[in-house]
């Protein structure tokens, strides 16, 4: 059996690693995104743990190696419909919506914003800002083209039939309203599932203060608030403005619920203490957690050295955010029993990672199992972690669990493996 | 020289046309010496772009092209691709950026244009200077040879061997299996048992594809991605040296343990009673956890993160193999009493957490113990001192079992000088790039998989060997060549002087020394273009073959001017 074929789901870190090594190999790639933009949650990161690196220049090349590539196909605004068949021969329905902005035609110089008279929640800015209902998610976004925001547009959505500001501002004939949702039929050898993971919704933890008090962030509106493309360019301008004189980091929100450790808080963690240290260096930050997990052979260096910056690491228990006066105020239970209290001016939540909110739908489609988290279940955790029960799929990635970029990678990579192996 | 240079300036719709004023920079440059044709279109990129360019480069015969349009990020491809087309060597191209780093920067057009005009010039400079260079192709070996016999090297020897690929696995020991071999029972979920290893040595063993070569050990390593030449020597003392080519080295050579004995503190090797955690999967195995008195023991501490404080790192298995060992003393007897002392308990993947809770519910106490623990004689049993935020405590138990830091494994260091790549801080391989890169080395063609890159469980570990397969397998096809780099380094041996400066300098181990000719040579299969021996030599005598010196000073001259 030749592999001629592969279909990937999910055009993240891992679904874009995998695509691009199969397509070394000479394999046809069909990589199905169901964001109008390729590259996945690591776009969003200004920078990663443990050398600090810039996460969209080292992510940057990848996505234009997949958009460039001729073995790959990308589908964006794209998502799995129906699958039949087994493995050699998957046949697979794909519902695409429309984009309404040619990839051909446009170039991206983004003149066709500002005429639109729409605003809507920047989703990929957590919220943070908006944007146009038609627009790209961020500078830098890949492809470079937006998209119509089908329920937001004045003539999409039927309340001003005649509006054309968009079309008339193009100058490159790349918009074209009357576009429609496909259905698309690819034939597949493999299927590998690389959907992602996404985060504990913190609004279900009151004692945390969020949604309550302005300055009580989410781990993600953090890593977008110190982003240099993000909606204030990288300044700590925070929802009530505020002297940052003492920031607290609360770990593990979520895990208790969930019942397990998403292995990348502390690391992350450690990471905004490290920014923050450099932005705002007179600041006290408290870093509450339960356990410390920094596995791996260069954490918990990076760990000493965000304590040797002077950054406070408080084991304790029964975390929770009340407010006196213009103050946040963290109370917590310490190693010993004894309960304490920190003021803040901002905290910030690092959520558990949880499965992707498709995941038990996809499962079905797909024909294999989820485990009782909700993640996609490998065929032995132990021997077989990125095979599943169904033979020809994969998963791979933070849809199997949570896990970090380089674990995430190591699984892509070993998903072409067995895939290549199998087909020779 | 006699070159007839075409300049095509792009207008990227409004983009450039709306800002710089395109007119004024053809005016300029047209008259410029070598400059036989300079012309404005609309989109370059765009399918009626390329076509135009193409057309021009054959009706007006040019020698070398220039566009003048946006990053080379976004469309070098495009345009070199277009030379081609039109049989011109698409290193005798020469892209500007007058988009981002004009156009899109300087607000006042006059300024943007002035600026344009001179990268415009600079380039036309620079291209003039520029030689057509050839794309090389080579053949390649797909056979490989796997350095260690554990669960790692294994699985990479299993998904690698076909019927068009031969793997060579060479293991130091006399037996396959590695560390996972010596376990008595692997960690329980979804059913997987010790038996799963020896299936993967057996299927090796009956697999025609895999050589296994055991008491051995590569002695010499020589060669490039596609063509290594490998010796591989027997301990026995009247076998030979085995002479093979590989195209590719997996090494999967495991870890060691820390030595716990050299720290008194633990009591190890001097109270009765004390042992490590292999110490302990061997008794498992045999059935015979007993005391010296030939006693079962009654209760039992489990102590952390043993070395973890000197050696700087967190070894990530400890803490869910130590709960795996509570487990099965409370299965053995539930009246155990099992004491587990660790400083933070690192449970990272989904199912750990779930068997903590467990072990937990069978009444296996946790303390969190903190650094400081001591462990002492009490009679015929065992005191353990431990020190948990200035509290001094302490319980007495009849067996001690210590769960040392993973290491990196003996002869690490020398596989790495023999294989030139590099070890990191802690001693264990380093991977060319720790977060997009894993399995690879900055050798091309040599990659590392499982705890020879560092501490890792079962199932980690056979991601990366699975991984360091796809790497191959999707690198070194059977019957495919290699194509190398084109823009590589060059050394003019009348120059060099023999002094090996790059030798040290070059990261990817592409320079050799030729002690006859007493110059460096550069292996253009290897390199990789980089340039740093090009800085690094004091006779001037290396140049990289797209970066010439005058091709840079040229370039830079116009653009000072």
């Amino acid at each position: 059996m030749e592999e001629s074929n592969v279909l990937v789901i999910g055009a993240g870190l891992s679904g874009m690693k995998a695509s691009l090594m199969l397509a070394e190999a000479g394999v046809h790639v069909d990589l199905i995104e169901k964001d109008s933009l390729i590259g996945g949650q690591t776009i969003k990161f200004e920078e990663v743990y443990p050398n600090m690196e810039c996460a969209t220049c080292m992510v940057s090349p990848i996505q234009q190696d997949v958009l460039q590539n001729g073995n790959i196909d990308v589908h964006l605004l794209s998502e799995i419909e129906h699958v039949e068949g087994k493995a050699g021969q998957f046949k697979i329905k794909i519902h695409k919506k429309a984009r309404y902005v040619s990839l051909v035609n446009c170039i991206g110089c983004g003149a066709c914003y500002e005429p639109c008279p729409v605003s809507v929640d920047n989703t990929f800015e957590e919220g943070l800002c908006q944007q146009k209902a038609i627009a790209v998610a961020c500078a830098g976004a890949l492809p470079n083209v937006p998209v119509i925001d089908a329920e937001q547009c004045l003539r999409l959505n039927g309340k001003d039939k005649t509006c054309k500001a968009c079309q008339e501002a193009c100058m490159f004939d790349a918009i074209d309203y009357t576009e429609k949702d496909e259905t698309l039929d690819i034939e597949a050898g493999s299927i590998l599932v690389a959907t992602g993971f996404d985060l504990f919704d913190i609004n279900k933890l009151p004692q945390y203060g969020y949604g309550k008090f302005p300055n009580v962030y989410s781990a993600m509106e953090f890593e977008r608030l110190y982003a240099q493309n993000g909606p204030t360019q990288g300044e700590l301008i925070l929802r009530k403005e505020k002297d940052l004189k003492s920031i607290g980091i609360i770990h593990c929100v979520g895990r208790k619920e969930m019942g397990y450790c998403s292995a990348v808080c502390c690391m992350y963690s450690a990471k905004f203490a490290h920014f923050l240290k450099h932005k705002v260096p007179e600041a006290k930050i408290y870093e509450f957690y339960t356990d410390l997990c920094i596995p791996g052979k260069s954490h918990q260096k990076f760990y000493e050295a965000t304590r040797e910056k002077g950054v406070d690491f408080i084991a304790c228990e029964d975390v929770h955010v009340d407010s006196q006066k213009d103050n946040l105020q963290i109370l917590y239970t310490d190693g010993k029993g004894k309960e304490s209290t920190v003021d803040a001016d901002m905290v910030i939540l690092s959520p558990a990672m949880i499965p992707g909110k498709d995941t038990e739908q996809l499962s079905k489609i797909l024909g294999i199992d989820c485990d009782q988290r909700g993640f996609f279940n490998s065929q032995n955790e132990q021997l077989a972690p990125v095979a599943t029960k169904k033979e020809g799929i994969f998963v791979i990635g933070c849809a199997e669990g949570p896990k970090d970029i380089p674990d995430s990678i190591a699984q892509a990579e070993a998903s072409v493996g067995i895939t290549l192996s199998q087909s020779r | 020289m006699n070159g007839q240079i075409g300049v095509y300036v792009c207008e990227c719709g409004p983009n450039i046309k709306d800002r710089i004023d395109i007119d004024k920079v053809l005016e300029d440059i047209s008259s410029l010496e070598n400059v036989k044709v300079a012309k404005r279109f609309p989109l370059l990129c765009s399918n009626d772009g390329k076509k135009f360019l193409e057309e021009e480069i054959v009706k007006e015969e040019l020698t070398h092209l220039v566009v003048a349009a946006c990053s080379p990020r976004e469309h070098e491809q495009t345009f070199m691709t277009v030379c081609k087309q039109a049989g011109l060597n698409p290193y005798l191209f020469q892209l500007i950026n007058i988009r981002e780093q004009c156009a899109w920067m300087i607000p006042d057009k006059e300024q943007a244009t002035a600026k344009a005009i001179q990268y415009i010039r600079a380039g036309i400079q620079r291209v003039a200077f520029h030689r057509p260079l050839e794309p090389k192709e080579i053949d390649s070996i797909p056979d490989v040879c796997v350095i260690g016999g554990g669960i790692s090297g294994l699985e990479t020897s299993l998904s690698l061997a076909g019927k068009d690929r031969r793997v060579y696995l060479v293991e130091k020991t006399d037996s396959l299996g590695g560390m996972a071999g010596k376990l008595s029972k692997l960690l329980p979920y979804q059913g997987s048992e010790l038996s799963s290893v020896e299936a993967k040595i057996k299927q090796a063993q009956d697999n025609a594809n895999i050589e296994i070569f055991t008491s051995s050990e590569v002695s010499d390593v020589r060669g490039f991605l596609g063509n290594f030449d490998i010796t591989i020597s027997s301990h026995g003392e009247s076998s030979e040296a085995r002479k093979i080519q590989a195209g590719a080295v997996v090494v999967a050579t495991g870890f060691g343990l820390y030595d716990p004995g050299n720290d008194s503190q633990y009591g190890l090797g001097q109270i009765d009673n004390v042992i490590t955690a292999l110490e302990f999967e061997e008794m498992l195995g045999k059935d015979k956890l007993l005391l010296k008195s030939g006693k079962p023991p009654k209760s039992v501490a489990l102590i952390h993160c043993i070395g973890r404080k000197e050696l700087g790192y967190c070894s990530k298995v400890c803490c869910l193999y130590s709960i795996k060992f509570a487990h099965r003393l409370k299965d053995m007897s539930s009246d155990m009493d099992v004491t587990e002392l660790y400083m933070d308990l690192c449970l990272p993947h989904k199912s750990d957490q779930a068997y903590f809770d467990e072990a937990k519910e069978k009444g296996i106490r946790f303390i969190r113990s903190g650094e400081d623990v001591f462990v002492k004689n009490k009679g015929t049993q065992i005191e353990v001192e431990y020190d948990r935020d200035g509290q001094k405590d302490s319980i007495t138990v009849d067996m001690v079992v210590l769960a040392p830091a993973m290491v990196p494994s003996e002869g690490t260091t020398s596989l790495a000088e023999m294989l030139n790549i590099p070890l990191d801080k802690t001693g264990f391989f380093k991977e060319i790039h720790e977060i997009l890169d894993p399995i690879s080395t900055p050798i091309e063609g040599v990659y590392i998989a499982g705890c020879a890159v560092g501490p890792r469980n079962i199932p980690e570990s056979i991601v990366q060997s699975q991984a360091a397969s796809g790497k191959i397998l999707s690198s070194l096809i059977p019957g495919k060549k290699i194509k190398p780099e084109v823009k590589v380094s060059e050394i003019r041996e009348d120059f060099c002087t023999g002094c090996q400066t790059c030798l040290s300098i070059c990261f990817y181990g592409a320079i050799s020394y030729d002690p006859i000719k007493d110059v460096s040579v550069v292996n253009e299969v290897i390199c990789r273009g980089c340039g740093s021996c090009v800085g690094s030599c004091p006779s001037g005598a290396i140049r990289s073959k797209h970066f010439t010196y005058p091709q840079l000073y040229r370039e830079v001259l116009e653009a000072l001017r």
